[in-house]
């Protein structure tokens, strides 16, 4: 049962929807290799074995034994653990692959702002389950970043929602029919892109998995829980990279290739870039990004915000 | 397939250090050895597949390294690196214990034996506040149990926090298993939150000393030497800390190529541009701004107490060290150098509460590598002190 859009976006059938966690995993797998390639040639080893090491760590965590911690909060822990992948499925399900959809809601531009907001929990729960001070000072660090970063996110989403007038991700792609957003509004593209990073806990803000807190929120997780906390992290990484494509970047469009490759070429190409970031950056404390994001990113995000609504009802 | 799943597993092996005082050469050593096959250091005791002490520990931190132990969760092996040269040898048997799937079984199953066989309720006194996390070994004064207690952990009690505020108070020792964390320290806090509200500070010593056949005949070069390898060593601690990789990476091979007896003259340079780089970024100086050590932690030499000044002032000195040396600036008499670096010490652990007093755990962690503790000078104080 598809429908056809006023724009080419083609709802397809929810058979589909098994290839997207596939996609998801083989990009986030992708990106952890080139996350370890990178690692091994800073530190001077062959880049190959670097890019094989995620293959080595996931045959590692899936033999190691899963550890509990007394009193542990087993069942809040767990969900922690295993919903950060589910969260990034459900985000991809409203990007357009080329003219496809898994699901063409009105207001995907939310949907995708619903789940990141479940990321905070998500979080929180991994550092609270654990009952012990450094995981739980980990999921503390979180929140604090998640209160940063946040607004200025919903207000990044909204910019190209409110050029397209709409919440619809086909609509916002059609939008950049003839110019993309990212052209004219860059500082909504840098806080969208600072924020993925941001609630993939990567990077420069990863602090909440800090080496000064013994690992944060992974102090205590081993065996399988391991392994899907760090795959959730690359796989929302993911998501937001491919989220950029259809918000900033024109989606499908480009010349030559056909559309559902463009997609997947920009994704690649933005999630490269996040990744690479971390091996550039140095981390960022919390308490100190606090002050920057409320005072300068927030009010640059209202701007950014403000000319954009004053050129759409201009035009 | 189990066993190309443990081939795979084990071309990266996670290794938990555990550093004796006195043994910083033999943990930079094998850190050294890690970095070349490409195996990584564990943050937690959950992360690791191989726990690796470095030295002889004392009675407490052996005991501290038991309950370490316990807390690996396996496939595990342990090693005990005391001695530089069988480095290689000995990781190749830890690897070949990781992959042994019986042996591995049979340590599970004995494990699992005993916790059954144990009382379901864990012993309180282990588990302490939150001493079950990965680096709270040192509480283990077994307290009684009179109130009811999850877990067999008493709950938090309450206080004011610095707002005022009513917050619960958590029992937390820092160390003395912590990466990047002075050998042996162990910092015992109260926390509200991620603030340090008290703490107190002790060493857990080492059995022994390592062998140092050279002691008396050792010359001005090596003793430069091994004061460039040890700033080096602080500095890529507090830059790792402060979440700088590259520069951390850094530091950390020029160490590592000194530990190895490169030439000084030519990392002289090296280092010099190491500090520049340092200097320029405006990032680090940001997320170190108004750290400062105060009171009586540092001397009253009217050198900067910035964290940022003294990491730059380390690389400073090293790299003057190793641009001279070679052409004979004397350094002082070791013995008087000894007594005023163990005096030193010794006023920077007396500090430490003062110190930690109202800071977050972030906060603490780059102040206590911004003191550049070390350790084993303390170890020689109370030695004489004893005498």
């Amino acid at each position: 049962m598809s429908t056809l859009m006023t724009e080419p976006i083609v709802q397809v059938s929810p058979a589909w929807a098994v290839l997207a966690p596939l996609a998801l995993l083989l990009f986030a797998l992708a990106g952890a290799g080139l996350n370890g390639a990178l690692a091994a040639r800073s530190a001077g080893r062959p880049v190959r074995s670097g890019a094989g090491a995620p293959i080595a760590q996931v045959a590692r965590l899936l033999r190691q034994r899963r550890q509990v911690t007394v009193a542990a909060d087993v069942l809040l822990w767990r969900i922690g653990a295993g919903g950060l992948v589910i969260v990034a499925i459900l985000k991809i399900l409203v990007i357009p692959l080329g003219p496809w959809t898994l699901a063409d809601l009105d207001v995907g531009v939310v949907w995708f702002n619903t789940m990141d907001v479940m990321i905070w929990a998500l979080f929180w729960l991994i550092g609270w389950g654990a009952n012990s001070a450094h995981a739980l000072v980990g999921g503390y660090r979180f929140l604090s970043l998640a209160v940063s970063y946040e607004l200025p996110l919903m207000f990044a989403l909204i910019t190209p929602a409110v050029a397209a007038r709409s919440l619809r991700v086909g609509d916002v792609v059609a939008a950049q029919h003839d110019l993309w957003f990212v052209v004219w509004m860059p500082v909504a593209f840098v806080i969208f892109c600072g924020s993925v990073i941001a609630f993939s806990s990567w990077g420069p803000f990863a602090t909440g998995a800090g080496r000064d807190i013994a690992g944060g929120f992974l102090a205590d997780v081993s065996g399988v829980d391991r392994l899907l906390i760090l795959t959730g992290r690359y796989a929302v990484l993911t998501a937001g990279a491919a989220f950029a494509v259809p918000l900033f970047l024109g989606g499908g469009a480009g010349p030559l290739l056909p559309d559902w490759l463009w997609t997947i070429v920009k994704t690649a190409l933005v999630l490269a870039a996040f990744v690479a970031i971390r091996h550039k950056v140095p981390t960022i404390r919390p308490d100190r990004f606090a002050e920057v994001a409320w005072i300068i990113v927030l009010p640059a995000a209202l701007l950014q915000v403000l000319v954009v609504a004053i050129i759409s009802v201009g035009s | 397939m189990t066993s190309s799943l443990a081939r795979w597993a084990s071309t990266s092996v996670h290794v938990l250090i555990v550093q004796v005082p006195g043994w910083d050469e033999s943990r930079m050593l094998l850190e050294a050895e890690l970095d070349r096959r490409g195996w990584s250091v564990a943050l937690s005791p959950a992360d690791a597949d191989l726990l690796a002490v470095c030295g002889i520990p004392g009675d407490e931190l052996r005991a501290a390294c038991d309950l370490v132990w316990d807390q690996l969760p396996g496939p595990r092996t342990r090693v005990s690196v005391t001695v530089a040269a069988a480095l290689p040898t000995l990781l190749d048997g830890a690897v070949a214990h990781l992959v042994d799937d019986s042996r591995q079984r049979k340590d599970a199953r004995a494990r699992s034996q005993r916790v059954a066989a144990e009382d379901p309720r864990p012993d309180a006194g282990e588990h302490e506040g939150m001493a079950h996390g990965p680096m709270d070994h040192a509480a283990m004064d077994h307290g009684g149990m009179d109130m009811p207690m999850p877990g067999g952990i008493p709950l938090a009690g309450g206080g004011d926090d610095r707002d005022g505020l009513e917050m619960d108070i958590l029992t937390v020792p820092l160390g003395p298993v912590l990466p990047h964390w002075p050998a042996g320290l162990v910092v015992e806090c109260m926390l509200q939150g991620d603030v340090i509200v008290s703490a107190k500070a002790r060493i857990l010593q080492a059995a022994s000393a390592p062998k140092e056949a050279s002691k008396q005949a050792m010359t001005d070069v090596v003793d430069a030497r091994r004061r460039i390898i040890r700033l080096c060593d602080q500095a890529s601690q507090l830059l790792a800390l402060a979440g700088w990789q590259a520069a951390e990476q850094n530091a950390r091979w020029l160490r590592d190529d000194l530990l190895r007896g490169a030439d000084l003259t030519d990392h002289g340079a090296a280092l010099d541009r190491l500090r520049r780089r340092v200097e320029r970024s405006t990032l680090l100086r940001w997320s170190l701004k108004g750290l400062t050590l105060t009171g009586s932690a540092t001397r009253d030499d009217g050198a900067d107490p910035s964290i940022r000044h003294r990491l730059i002032g380390w690389l400073r000195e090293a790299a003057e060290l190793a641009g001279t040396t070679p052409g004979g600036r004397p350094i002082a008499a070791h013995d008087a150098n000894r007594a005023q670096e163990a005096q030193e010490a010794q006023d920077a652990l007396d500090a430490l509460p003062d110190l930690l007093r109202g800071t977050d755990l972030g906060t603490a962690r780059l102040l206590i590598a911004g003191l550049g503790l070390d350790t084993a000078a303390l170890r020689e104080t109370h030695e004489h002190s004893h005498d």
